[in-house]
């Protein structure tokens, strides 16, 4: 498994630890209320409905009584390539209007509402469905005080417009501001966490820089159970997951019958 | 890219703009298409073109912004003269802005100061420091209500810009003159000019309806901003997601 | 020379016009700024930016009470997060609590102030009025109660945990006026009290050392679904799953569906629902038969384990002996759909783990449970002698909280409290509980005239959560006068000719005495994080004026000018038992590790004014202190030992048959059992009285943590993080297995109607391995028919169809069999 993250200064990525997620949706609700994601009286339409973290419920498919629940926390991968080896996620490559970018600095891959227009390419082309297109101007009707929560650190979307995770980048604006207004110019580890990660009760989700090798996320992707989804597409993505449950690993891609591997040695 | 072949075909080919724009390129007295002007025509096409020119560069600009006074009069020049008035302190010019223009803790910026700021030193709604009647009005209207003063801001930007000062100001060392203008030394704020359109300040676009720059501070448009970058040789600094949320 | 407009001079006019307009900046800027203008649409919100600020508080959502961080802008709170600097939650908590705000900020969720109903009871119709009027009105009709001589018509039903200081206010407010009808809402709390009370002779609840044990044996607690406190054991699983603990925890749920907590734990045992106490005691059949307990206290810190001889020479039976003749594997395989080598391979895990606890207290724990199953559940950490151990089931001392002035009742009031409980709660019938609000209900409904003429109601909606087919609703129809406390407009405000809204848990102050199965006592305090939003009023502080405007004697027992000098009272005895913290730092050692080393704690403050500041500036008072290993004079049962047989239930038992003969007394009871089993933990199969041939399958109503079912409205934001498995337009789902779907010949999403003997509710279906075959599964919290387009009319509610007979000895009711058939719409 190639683990390189050699592209630009920092490389921020998660590592989540399915054997701790407990599927509360806990990384949910603090991504919406953080990102001032808009909520409609109908959110059962999944095609419609945005979540920029959104837990995806799987299942080993035994029958009564061996079944086993498992749960997949997706934010947006930040894929670092498009899988045909250029250093550019797949959505940022389709993009007409150059609304969304992957930072070189950061390795985030940014989305800039007013510019979006809307063509929903982006959507097609990433293979993980983090993508949002707002169908209707956010909810917040008159005389309901829905507005008053919002927070100012992220602009609300209007209709017609993509939206995804951005790996909080205003938290990391807020580090940086804190930082200068110490004297620093660097950010320390944990000064730069994603709304998911710091609400997660079960402290499943992990998060720093991929490329500093004293971060707890770039010793957690050495090991043998960490994988990334749909890996083999070559998209790169800057987000690990952890299971010690062949299963679930098996589920993160398409297997042929025989290809999968299971984990033999531990350690390395 | 080459070009393709049938960009110079024969015109009756391709339709008819392109016929249009050979005629107008190969313009020919035989043709019956658009002669010289006439005297006649000068006067019509003169008709058209000043009025015209009127309404660009007068009228518009009265139409597309509406005037507000600020709720009252703010001295900057004389809050910044040492004779006048003491204790506001700094080094630097930039320190002496950022004595009530001032950054929080955590590094962002305060902006237009809040009724507690003011309060520091007009502490007590009965005795004026000075005697100008914007003072006092200040004191009674306000510091005596507790009620924040509803400046208008001239710098206000659209909600999906970030822009962090502390980043330009400590650690760019920008002093502030180069965005915001010099406006130690004025004594009277100016007329808050708001677009109809875009609800914004007309010093976003600038004062000039034509847009045209003669300082830095005469604008605050993102290409002013990737601009300044760009000479700075920062770069880097162009990218969306730095200064977009 | 004549001007003439010709065709000709018009297109020249017109070149002109453009030539001129494009030689100016109107086109380039109104380009421009229509450009803007359409990237700032007026209806799309614009948060006002300003001074970033955080309120540390504590949550009040449910009794778990985690430390919670506000964000705010100014005057505005943004966000909700976790304190890291909280002991129970270190910076973690639930998704409800996460997403708080909403309850707070949405308009048409909320009562806007004090209201009084114009419309029809339930169509939401209110008027407002002020507080003055809205008071004189409750008073008044107190007052007339008292002055026609019986004030015990006077009912309050309070959502509010049992040991919190609300509780505390709304009892003696009752008891003042003269009234003994205080009802609490029952949930796991409780029964953990009497399980105390019984087994171990202290009233506070059991406690778990869930940290420190090494294998957790759950029978159907929904650790993962928002059992106890939440943030703790949400944390504690990520403990578990963490290094240096990681593949040394076992976890092994005991539940028939593949919840959250059965798939995420170690293993999952399947059983059937309500045959926990079977397989409990089938466990302790194999424990004892291959000698795995502990001796030492069962000989010598236990009583009723060996057969014993009572004061008349009468030999009688001991648990010993029970649980082997009638517990063998074999037989509570066959009760519990086991198989024999499950049971005993289980058995022999647990007795011989390190640190092994049994948990009980089914799902949430906000709703009732069965005695003698978390009896049975807990004699199984007493003979492993895991009893106030590191890891074990621990005996608190209750919080050391001052106790209220005594209240002395007026004449008027003596008479009403003469009188006896509506509910019977404490009666001979049910000796050990404290309220049955499903009671209550039975007395409205049989009587021609409803004996409750005025039902305050307070954090509680019972009309939506109570487990009863909906018979409270029809009870409430039938009192006279109902006035609610609550700052959401639910189902049982809706209800109500009065509201008197109190502030919602981020605009007052108020307390979480001991977040429910905590190893440590913990009192929390929160704080106004924003000024109350709208006219409301803290109930605490409405009934200190309520009280004073009913006269002097009332009035006296309230000497308080608001409500937090009550907490303050109250506090004073946290100061004079000494010794407790009221800081946590982040990043310091864990307080349930400090249980373990008996750490000199450095109380931070010098006077109680001094420790009262920092609790309400920190929200927090603690105490970490060791586990006690001397089981000498711990327990205060009248053996002075643990109590596999309960001598107060046989006490209880003789005294009930003074008067009658026992086999009566039991049958009131409800216990079938007849022999000296009925005073210790043993399975009864519940009698439905009902055809099973109509009703083959049976519901089972589960909890989520991700959607409040409790009396606080579902924030909206949750509703993202359901599955369309779950809720589908207005559509919830009901899981079955594939297996029970084929043999009806169902299908994926069917439409079903699921009929029991006290109604019926739609659904769709959901087929899921996880379910096991011949159940129904129900998801408790949707089916609203108040609040707002959020919440209202999404899904079925599954209490509007419980049916089942009454917990024996406790009273409460049965919510986890209700027999029930499919059909298709």
């Amino acid at each position: 498994m190639e683990k390189e993250h050699g592209h630009g200064k920092h490389q921020y990525g998660m590592v989540i630890d399915l054997d701790k997620c407990t599927g509360c949706g806990t990384c949910m609700t603090a991504c919406a209320a953080e990102n001032n994601v808009s909520v409609r009286p109908d959110e059962s339409d999944k095609q419609r409905s945005i979540a920029w973290m959104q837990l995806f419920k799987i299942t080993n498919g035994k029958e009564f009584p061996h079944t086993e629940v498992s749960y997949f926390p997706r934010p947006c991968m930040h894929c670092n390539e498009n899988g045909r080896g250029h250093h550019v996620s797949p959505c940022v490559s389709v993009c007409p209007p150059t609304a969304t970018q992957l930072d070189l600095d950061t390795g985030i891959v940014s989305q800039i509402y007013t510019r979006c227009i809307g063509c929903r390419y982006c959507q097609a082309a990433c293979p993980y469905k983090a993508r949002y297109f707002n169908w209707w101007d956010g909810y917040f009707p008159k005389g309901k005080g829905l507005e008053r929560y919002l927070s100012p650190e992220v602009s609300p979307r209007m209709r017609g417009v993509v939206e995804k995770c951005t790996f909080c980048h205003h938290r990391l604006m807020r580090a940086k501001t804190k930082a200068y207004a110490e004297g620093r110019r660097e950010i320390e580890e944990g000064e730069y966490i994603t709304a998911c990660a710091e609400a997660c009760p079960a402290q499943a989700i992990t998060f720093g820089d991929l490329n500093n090798p004293k971060h707890k996320v770039s010793q957690l992707i050495k090991s043998p159970y960490a994988f990334r989804l749909l890996e083999r597409l070559n998209t790169k993505p800057k987000v690990y997951y952890l299971s010690t449950k062949d299963w679930v690993r098996k589920m993160a891609d398409n297997y042929l019958p025989g290809e999968f591997k299971p984990v033999t040695k531990i350690g390395g | 890219m080459e070009k393709p072949a049938y960009s110079s075909a024969p015109s009756s080919k391709n339709g008819f703009i392109s016929s249009l724009i050979n005629r107008i390129l190969k313009y020919d007295k035989s043709s019956t298409f658009l002669p010289p002007f006439s005297l006649g025509g000068w006067i019509f096409f003169l008709a058209g073109l000043i009025p015209n020119l009127i309404l660009g560069w007068l009228i518009f600009p009265m139409v597309l912004y509406s005037s507000q006074p600020q709720p009252m009069n703010f001295n900057h020049a004389l809050h910044l003269n040492p004779d006048k008035v003491d204790g506001i302190e700094g080094d630097t010019e930039t320190d002496k802005c950022l004595f009530c223009h001032e950054f929080r803790e955590d590094g962002t910026f305060a902006g237009i100061p809040k009724l507690a700021k003011c309060t520091e030193c007009h502490d007590d709604p009965d005795s004026p420091l000075g005697e100008s009647a914007p003072e006092k009005a200040f004191l009674t209207n306000y510091v005596a209500e507790e009620k924040e003063v509803p400046w208008l801001c001239y710098s206000r930007q659209p909600d999906c810009v970030y822009f962090s000062h502390i980043a330009h100001v400590k650690m760019g060392e920008i002093q502030c003159r180069v965005c915001h203008g010099d406006h130690a030394k004025t004594e009277k704020l100016p007329v808050y000019k708001e677009n109809r359109l875009t609800g914004y300040s007309i010093d976003i676009w600038g004062r000039n309806i034509a847009g045209y720059k003669r300082h830095t501070w005469d604008r605050m448009k993102m290409d002013d901003c990737a601009e300044c970058h760009t000479k700075m040789g920062h770069e880097e600094n162009n990218a969306c997601f730095v200064c977009h949320k | 020379m004549s001007i003439e407009i010709t065709r000709r001079n018009f297109i020249q006019f017109l070149v002109g016009c453009v030539a001129g307009i494009h030689a100016t900046p109107l086109p380039w800027k109104l380009t421009d700024d229509i450009a803007i203008w359409t990237q700032n649409w007026p209806w799309v919100p614009v948060p006002p930016v300003g001074e970033f600020t955080h309120v540390n508080s504590v949550c009040r959502l449910c009794p778990g009470g985690c430390g919670i961080k506000v964000r705010k802008v100014d005057e505005r709170a943004v966000k909700i997060e976790g304190r890291t600097d909280y002991p129970l939650n270190p910076g973690g908590i639930c998704p409800v609590g996460m997403g708080g705000l909403q309850l707070l900020y949405d308009e048409t969720l909320r009562f806007p102030g004090p209201m009084k109903r114009v419309g029809p009871r339930g169509a939401g119709e209110f008027a407002n009025i002020s507080w003055e009027e809205a008071l004189k009105l409750l008073n008044d009709r107190i007052a007339r109660l008292r002055k026609e001589g019986r004030p015990q018509a006077l009912a309050a039903v309070d959502g509010n945990p049992r040991r919190s200081t609300m509780s505390v206010m709304v009892e003696r407010l009752l008891r003042a006026v003269g009234s003994r009808n205080y009802l609490n809402i029952p949930g796991a709390e409780d029964l953990s009290s009497m399980v105390g009370e019984l087994m171990q002779g202290t009233e506070a609840p059991v406690a778990f050392d869930l940290e420190n044990a090494d294998y957790i044996l759950s029978f159907g607690c929904g650790l993962l679904e928002g059992w106890g406190a939440p943030g703790r054991v949400l944390n504690a699983w990520g403990l578990w799953r963490s290094e240096p603990f990681k593949g040394k925890v076992r976890v092994v749920q005991i539940e028939s569906r593949a919840s959250n907590t059965a798939s995420k734990a170690d293993q999952w045992v399947p059983i059937k629902p309500g045959t926990e106490t079977a397989l409990a005691l089938g466990l302790a059949h194999v424990i004892i038969k291959e000698r795995l307990h502990d001796t030492r206290f069962v000989n010598d810190y236990a009583f009723g384990f060996n057969n014993w001889r009572s004061g008349y020479g009468k030999e009688r039976m001991g648990f010993k002996e029970m649980v082997l003749k009638q517990y063998s594997p074999m037989r509570v395989a066959y009760v519990t759909g086991l198989n024999p080598d499950q049971i005993v391979s289980l058995a022999k895990e647990f007795a011989r783990a390190k640190a092994p606890v049994a948990i009980f207290g089914k799902g949430k724990g906000n709703l009732s449970g069965s005695l003698y199953e978390a009896m049975a559940v807990h004699s199984l950490n007493a003979l492993v002698g895991n009893i106030n151990r590191p890891g074990g089931a621990l005996v608190p001392e209750p919080l050391p909280l001052s106790s209220l002035p005594e209240v002395i009742p007026d004449d008027a009031a003596r008479r009403g409290l003469e009188q006896g409980r509506l509910d019977q709660a404490g009666s001979w019938r049910y000796p050990f509980t404290r309220s049955l609000v499903n009671n209550l209900t039975e007395a409205i409904l049989s009587a021609s005239e409803s004996p409750v003429d005025t039902l305050l109601i307070f954090s509680s909606n019972p009309a939506y959560t109570l487990p009863d087919g909906g018979a409270f609703r029809k009870a409430l129809g039938k009192i006279p006068f109902l006035v609610s406390f609550s700052p959401f407009r639910d189902e049982t405000a809706l209800m109500c000719d009065l509201i008197l809204p109190d502030h919602t848990y981020l605009e007052k102050m108020d307390d979480v005495a001991w977040p429910p199965g905590l190893q440590y006592p913990l009192y929390g305090v929160s704080r106004p994080v924003v000024d109350p939003l709208y006219n409301t009023k803290h109930a605490g502080d409405v009934i200190i004026h309520l009280a004073k405007g009913l006269g002097q004697a009332v009035g006296s027992a309230f000497p308080w000018k608001n409500y937090e000098e009550v907490l303050k009272a109250r506090a004073k005895g946290l100061y004079e038992a000494g010794g407790g913290l009221t800081r946590f730092e982040e990043g310091q050692t864990p307080a349930w590790k400090m249980v373990n080393k008996a750490s000199g704690s450095r109380p931070g403050y010098k006077s109680f004014d001094d420790m009262w500041k920092q609790i309400k500036g920190g929200g927090l008072w603690y105490k970490p202190s060791p586990a006690e290993r001397n089981w000498e004079g711990l327990f205060k049962t009248p053996t002075g030992k643990f109590e596999f047989f309960s001598s107060r239930i046989e006490l209880a038992f003789s005294r009930a048959a003074e008067k009658r003969p026992l086999q009566a007394v039991l049958k009131s009871m409800g216990v079938q059992q007849t022999g000296d089993e009925a005073c210790m933990p043993h399975y009864e199969e519940p009698r439905l009285n009902v055809d099973r041939s109509a009703f083959p399958l049976q519901m089972v109503p589960y909890e989520m943590i991700n959607l409040a079912s409790d009396w606080i409205p579902n924030p909206p934001y949750l509703y993202k993080s359901l599955f369309d498995t779950q809720l589908l337009k207005d559509d919830s789902f009901a899981e079955i297995n594939p297996k029970t779907a084929a043999k009806y010949g169902l299908k994926q999403g069917d439409l079903v109607m699921v009929k029991s003997p006290k109604g019926e509710v739609r659904v769709r279906l959901n087929l899921f391995e996880g379910a096991m075959p011949g159940m129904v599964y129900l998801p408790m919290g949707f089916g609203h028919t108040a609040y707002d387009e959020f919440l209202r009319g999404k899904g079925a509610n599954p209490n509007d169809i419980v049916h089942g007979p009454k917990d024996p000895l406790s009273g409460y009711p049965i919510w986890w069999i209700t027999p029930v058939k499919l059909v298709k719409v």
